[in-house]
């Protein structure tokens, strides 16, 4: 196991691995038993209790996607392939929690709104956000070269990110008639309902950072790899 | 400067030469073009002005983004996008030069769309000429400077033509949005609106730095 090439991000992801898992399992606990006690909203009914997942999965996703934009230009300012690895896992666990988003949120939409969908200001960034890291992992699989594929995906990450304020912008222009409810203050929640809440995001946050960390440490094992292949005598590649 | 007019130059004389990337794109969006008018059976004058810009930028997109596909197709052959990547000149006016070239020959398959899209349609977008020549040529900045460095990534991925459209679309809802509200302030006999003016220039500047940085670290060494 000698000169194996690791770097801080890897090191730090394993080392995270164990106690994020811990933690997350114990948080979950909680987090189910504090969204169960708490108070029914008196207009919405039960559907309300989306609030304790559906803005905290927004929160992880978010965090996802300004990762991997931070790690692709990291990647292409330092060329440590170990950024690499952390824009590429932040992406693929972006997704993963805003596909959540984009299928929590119309259940709730239906239930109070009374449709599934609406040309929202915050829906349409949120989706249109989901389309390019979508792009991004498309991009990544059909780029032949480990080190074409990160250079590739670190630039498309910044130009995604990039394209948000815009969006913003462009949207608010184009009529942006807000349905969605606006960021949560501390007044606006009912009583019994802020510790749920806080719990949520903790949680989505904690397994945000579990589900980042193992995916770091499956990239930093591919890499170790294929270094090994790469140095082993010739005929041993399988061996 | 002189990197940036060589490639321009190339670019323009290859095509000139063999026309066959301008005429593929015309003939395409003509067919959009039709495709959209039998899409809308017997639409009346008025509905026809509200939806006529949304239509043509439609027209518009599947026009350039078939032209940009093969903006770096020709490179691929011989090796002459590594020759272009280690030519002592800086990468940056290298994409600028490719992205003019695009830039003309998107226009010109723009005006020829406009004027089979007013015939098509029966709108007379001659007194709008001028102002709608403007808010195009700003939509078109923006499709060029993204298109062009997406261009160059996903000619050399798998599925290259597929990958093109996948990658750029959610980026350019912004153009859209400004250019397509722009033509539809035009067309309604209006003045420009200055808010959606002012998002195609920032949107084109954010593109353009983007493109212009990026494009330095999608050329393999």
């Amino acid at each position: 196991m000698t000169a194996i090439p690791d770097s801080a991000i890897d090191r730090g992801a394993r080392a995270l691995v164990l106690p994020t898992g811990i933690l997350l399992a114990v948080l979950a606990g909680a987090w189910l038993a504090a969204v169960a006690r708490a108070p029914l909203d008196s207009v919405q009914g039960v559907i309300q209790k989306i609030l304790y997942v559906h803005p905290p999965l927004a929160f992880a996703a978010y965090a996802g996607f300004a990762l991997t934009a931070l790690g692709g230009a990291f990647f292409l300012w330092r060329g440590d392939e170990a950024w690499d690895h952390l824009a590429r896992a932040a992406a693929e666990v972006g997704v993963l929690f805003c596909t959540l988003v984009v299928v929590t949120g119309p259940i709730w939409a239906k239930g109070t709104w009374g449709r599934w969908w609406s040309w929202d200001l915050r829906l349409t960034i949120t989706l249109l956000l989901w389309f390019v890291y979508l792009a991004y992992l498309l991009l990544r699989s059909f780029t032949e070269g480990n080190e074409r594929a990160a250079r590739f995906a670190a630039v498309y990450g910044i130009a995604g990110l990039a394209v948000i304020p815009l969006n913003y912008f462009a949207l608010d222009l184009a009529g942006g008639r807000s349905m969605h409810p606006e960021n949560l203050q501390r007044s606006n929640l009912g009583a019994g309902m802020g510790w749920p809440f806080a719990l949520g995001a903790l949680v989505c946050l904690v397994a945000f950072a579990h589900l980042l960390a193992r995916r770091i440490e499956v990239e930093a094992l591919r890499s170790a790899l294929a270094e090994r292949v790469a140095r082993a005598p010739r005929g041993l590649e399988h061996g | 400067m002189n990197t940036l007019l060589a490639i321009l130059w190339k670019d323009l004389v290859s095509e000139w030469r063999s026309r066959d990337r301008v005429v593929a794109m015309a003939l395409f969006s003509f067919l959009v073009v039709i495709v959209l008018h039998f899409a809308l059976p017997d639409v009346d004058p008025v509905e026809v002005r509200r939806l006529a810009p949304g239509l043509l930028w439609v027209a518009y997109v599947f026009a350039a983004l078939l032209g940009l596909n093969r903006a770096f197709a020709l490179e691929l052959e011989n090796e002459a996008l590594s020759a272009l990547a280690m030519a002592p000149a800086d990468r940056g006016f290298v994409f600028l030069g490719k992205a003019a070239a695009n830039f003309v020959l998107l226009a010109v398959v723009q005006f020829a769309t406009a004027v089979v899209f007013g015939l098509a349609f029966a709108l007379d977008l001659v007194p709008v000429a001028v102002p709608l020549a403007g808010v195009v040529a700003l939509g078109s900045l923006g499709i060029c400077s993204v298109g062009t460095l997406f261009s160059a990534v996903a000619v050399r991925t798998r599925y290259r033509e597929v990958m093109l459209p996948l990658l750029i679309l959610p980026l350019l809802v912004p153009v859209l949005l400004g250019a397509v509200s722009a033509t539809a302030a035009l067309l309604q006999g209006e003045s420009l609106p200055s808010a959606s003016i002012q998002l195609l220039v920032v949107t084109d500047a954010v593109f353009l730095i983007v493109s212009f940085l990026g494009f330095d670290y999608v050329l393999d060494e």
